[in-house]
């Protein structure tokens, strides 16, 4: 007889059971679901930052052979409300302008990419050719690039209805600043600038619509929230909930953050096949994806820390100036992230005494998009960059300045408000300091530097958030924060589990299963897992912020626990004894009574009586084997910790440096499955390094971008990045069933302040400091002859 | 020139009869001249394991096959130009129940997330084995350098690489030959 924990799944490294259609090519994308009748869309984008629409003349292109329809922005506002409806914007207090947004510019155009005509043909070719007929008069206005000019009180408005360019202003905090600062031996006060950048995925944005007048609509769409997205399209294009069935396909290839807003396109698209009648698909090519998704960051901090003479940080005082773009991207309007970003700048550090001014300013480029480590990447490296600065002012050994500051006990509050459910991080960051074998490094350092190289070490810290509440996150983005998921078991005894959720290659047909089989003690084979279909699932928040590990899991978990009372009392009742519930192993797809088990049924015939012979169920118990949960834990959030550490060679001549090690020692509660964990910290920092040493959305001072294909936007490949090493301190969290938190959301944040601290120790001179982003030679080299 | 300008010329009409052997199956099919090699696999053929994921620019790496032996970008590529051309592509390389080593490698050592960039990489591994059985770390990372993974970070990939090798290398020489026939 096989025993329980023979049958474990959860914490093994299994392979996972998405792949095999994977890797025969029959993943099922956006782009592969074409339906009969197709057409196709492609849009027409200002070439201008900031233009009025002076006239525009779709004549060629309508008479353009193949095209089926040329549509401009009034027409489509007129089908629709402006489409920040109310249960998408976000309730963070503070003082917020809205933006009224409409799928297509209709007299003024704010950035370079604002969606104005839509072309839509028999074949995407066509669309293609009639694009380049369509004809545009601007009328150019000044543009505004910078963020400091645009919050000048004189500066032009780019919403003109606005008071200002600011889109939101708020304060964050709590505790007696003054005093701290008062008390402060030493102040570090400097301007940090974390640049734009962010997680542009392999796969870009694509929906396919269908329409028709029984029905309603059918939306295909790589949505990381199609629940959301539901609720949103009908409520903006006036259409009965019922009419309104969004799809996110079987397969999504990535999307990290990106993926989660309402776009524009979205509704356009929506609308497009409610007025033709016929499907229409829009796949965004590459060029697009660069100038509208995937921007994130971009943050200036007016950081100010008050220190003891012993490292202890006693108050923070910081100005945060985010670059929203143009604001009009639905759910976040740019300012969602910068506003975590600041919740959570104080990072793994206790903080009593916190001061943050955040102002999140329009500009004349496209909307930030969330993307992984959501609003934190510049956060994390103005944080703990400037604790090395501090280490370095008073000449005290960075270790112990981290230490020193690190959450010990747990739960947590910030000053901010966040909540840090538990964990062991200076456990996590002491581990760390032995692999990098710091007192080593240092050693060798200097023998290097005898030898004219330059070796230097750095670490930081990474509490990424692990789901959110509904506390928080009802106030957050106006939606709930529960996970939720559906248990079935079948006639055939087997068990589907559906999520309403909708991953993007997190694998969650290998993880949740993992768990599921666990519960009821069945082969993980007997599991399949349907997702992504609102009409199907669920409802839930999507796949984001972590929450799958922490929340979706759960759910499917306490899913599994409501029908294990019923499957007992069925049991107890079919083998005749008296028992409470409670008193059953399931295992090996049977259901074992502890006193004697020799008293066994198994699930099957369980599934059999349930469903199909109710006759035998016992009295007055109804039929069917299902349970639907929700999943909240008892606590206002969870975080889960991941210290990264680097040593790396600089040349000085150049500014170039080579990571030699890079390690990250990452606790994620207990790991469902510890090897898709670390894929998703090997994915997280290698996007971090990218983000911290290739990637830059760079704009001219017209506003127009220049890294609009992949090489100018350099995505790191293989020969770019370093080995990863992943060490495990897992603390299981007691907040959730299983003790499992999730993985992956944040782990790009600690990258920049661990390179810059590794640089900084390596150079070792004083006055030398790397304040903005990205660190690349040629950054590095101007800071090395800057301070000459 | 302006990004948004890039212009395809209106207008360029025209088909042409091509014959091609895709994995092992010849296909004869009349298509427009200007038609991307890429899209004539994935919209004529309904071999949509080849992936595009960005405009033609031969960067990303996601549409790459092997054609006549080579590694080729399939966005490149017009569709006119392979005429004649024997092409593997992902859904050539194993069955499900006979997986390519290859794709065992990837499977076993979590080689991909979201799989989008993984048919593209597994037809650049393809040829790196054909003449390398034995890459060093560096020599692997070298050889993937034209085939952009968003989600893994590379590092399981070297391992899916390295476990296919081995794979490999512990097999008869005509076994070993016939993984490779492209
Ligand atoms: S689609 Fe990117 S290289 Fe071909
Ligand atoms: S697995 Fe997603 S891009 Fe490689």
């Amino acid at each position: 007889m096989t025993t329980v924990s023979e049958t474990k799944w959860v914490g093994r490294a299994i392979r996972r059971r998405e792949d095999p259609r994977l890797l025969a090519g029959k993943g099922k994308y956006i782009g592969d679901i074409t339906l009969p009748g197709t057409t196709y869309v492609h849009l027409v984008r200002s070439t201008h930052a900031h233009a009025r629409i002076r006239n525009i003349d779709t004549t060629k292109a309508e008479n353009y052979p193949g095209v089926v329809a040329v549509v401009t922005g009034e027409e489509v506002a007129a089908a629709m409300k402006p489409m920040l409806v109310p249960s998408i914007i976000p309730r963070l207090g503070g003082e917020l302008q809205i933006p009224t947004v409409y799928p297509l510019a209709i007299d003024k155009v704010l950035w370079v990419g604002d969606p104005i005509v839509a072309i839509i043909a028999e074949n995407k070719y066509i669309a293609e050719d009639a694009a380049q007929l369509v004809e545009i008069e601007y009328e150019p206005l000044p543009v505004l690039e910078d963020p400091e000019e645009a919050l000048k009180s004189d500066s032009p408005k780019i919403h003109e209805d606005w008071k200002s360019n600011v889109l939101w202003h708020g304060e964050l905090g709590d505790g007696d600043v003054e005093k701290a600062f008062r008390e402060a031996d030493y102040i570090l006060s400097e301007r940090f600038y974390g640049h734009r950048t962010g997680c542009a995925p392999l796969e870009t944005r694509g929906a396919v619509a269908s329409y028709d007048d029984f029905t309603g609509l059918t939306l295909y769409i790589n949505s990381q929230r199609p629940h959301i997205l539901r609720m949103a399209l009908s409520q903006i294009l006036n259409i009965p909930h019922d009419k309104v069935r969004v799809i996110a396909p079987k397969d999504v290839g990535g999307a990290f953050g990106t993926k989660a807003p309402i776009y524009r396109e979205d509704l356009l698209i929506c609308y497009l096949a409610m007025k033709l009648k016929r499907p229409v698909k829009w796949i965004e090519n590459r060029m697009e994806s660069l100038m509208t998704i995937g921007q994130e960051r971009d943050q200036i901090h007016y950081l100010e820390l008050a220190v003891r003479k012993d490292g202890k940080i006693l108050g923070l005082r910081d100005r945060i100036i985010a670059d929203v773009g143009d604001g009009r991207t639905g759910v976040y309007l740019g300012f969602v992230m910068p506003w975590l970003g600041a919740a959570y700048l104080t990072n793994a550090f206790d903080i009593p005494n916190v001061h943050i001014d955040l102002s999140c300013v329009v500009t004349n480029k496209p909307c930030l998009s969330p993307s992984r480590a959501f609003g934190e990447f510049p956060a994390r490296f103005a944080m703990d960059y400037a604790l090395h600065l501090v280490a370095r002012e008073l000449n005290l050994d960075p270790r112990d300045v981290f230490e020193k500051n690190i959450i010990k006990k747990f739960p947590y509050v910030t000053a901010t408000g966040i909540t840090h459910d538990s964990g062991d991080y200076v456990g996590a960051f002491k581990t760390l300091l032995e692999a990098l074998d710091y007192d080593r490094v240092k050693q060798e350092q200097k023998e290097a530097r005898k030898n004219g190289r330059l070796i230097g070490v750095g670490f930081a810290m990474g509490a990424e958030m692990s789901g959110i509440g509904s506390q928080v996150f009802v106030a957050m983005e106006n939606q709930p924060g529960y996970g939720s998921a559906t248990v079935k078991i079948d006639t055939h005894g087997m068990v589907q589990v559906l999520e309403g959720d909708s991953p993007q290659g997190q694998g969650h047909e290998t993880t949740i299963a993992q768990a599921v089989a666990d519960e009821l003690g069945v082969n993980i084979d007997d599991i399949y897992i349907s997702y992504g279909d609102t009409f199907a699932t669920p409802f839930a928040s999507g796949t984001l912020g972590n929450r799958g590990a922490s929340y979706t899991v759960s759910a499917a978990v306490l899913a599994c626990r409501k029908l294990k009372t019923k499957i007992q009392k069925i049991a107890a009742y079919l083998l005749g004894i008296e028992s409470d519930s409670e008193e059953f192993i399931f295992a090996n797809r049977e259901v074992i009574w502890k006193k004697d088990n020799s008293k066994r049924v198994s699930l099957d015939d369980i599934a059999d009586v349930a469903i199909m012979a109710p006759t035998k169920l016992p009295p007055g118990m109804e039929a069917g084997l299902e349970a639907t949960a929700y999943f909240e834990a008892n606590i206002a959030s969870m975080l889960s910790i991941g210290v990264h550490g680097a040593v790396v060679e600089v040349n000085p001549k150049t500014g170039d440096y080579k990571i030699l090690r890079y390690v990250v020692v990452d606790d994620c509660g207990v790991p469902i499955n510890p090897m898709l964990v670390r894929g998703q910290v090997h994915g997280g920092v290698v996007m971090g390094i990218g983000n911290t040493r290739y990637e830059k959305y760079i704009y001219d001072e017209a506003g127009q971008p220049l890294c609009t294909t992949l090489m100018e936007y350099h995505m790191p490949s293989a020969a770019d990045v370093p080995d990863i090493e992943v060490i495990e301190y897992n603390v299981p969290t007691p907040y959730t069933p299983l003790g499992t938190k999730g993985k992956g959301e944040g782990v790009p944040g600690p990258v920049p302040a661990t390179l810059a601290s590794a640089i900084t120790d390596a150079i070792d001179r004083p006055g030398f400091k790397l304040l903005n982003l990205p660190l690349t030679p040629e950054s590095i080299w101007r800071a090395l002859n800057e301070d000459k | 020139m302006h990004p948004l300008q890039d212009v395809q010329k209106p207008g360029v009409e025209g088909t042409k009869t091509i014959q091609v052997r895709v994995n092992g199956q010849i296909y004869k099919r009349e298509v427009p001249i200007r038609m991307l090699l890429v899209d004539f696999l994935r919209e004529e053929l309904g071999l949509t394991g080849t992936h595009v994921g960005c405009s033609v620019e031969g960067r990303c790496g996601a549409c790459t096959i092997v054609l006549n032996g080579n590694n080729v970008k399939s966005c490149l590529l017009l569709a006119v130009q392979a005429d004649g051309a024997d092409i593997l592509t992902v859904e050539g390389l194993g069955e499900p129940d006979n997986l390519h080593p290859i794709q065992e490698g990837f499977w076993e050592k979590h080689g991909l997330q979201c799989g989008y960039c993984t048919p593209g990489m597994m037809m650049s591994v393809y040829n790196l084995l054909k003449v390398n059985p034995h890459p060093s770390v560096a020599e692997i990372r070298e050889a993937l350098v034209g085939n952009i993974c968003r989600c893994t970070g590379y590092e399981h990939i070297i391992e899916a690489v390295q476990y296919a090798a081995d794979r490999i290398a512990a097999m008869p020489k005509e076994e070993r030959d016939k993984l490779f026939s492209y």
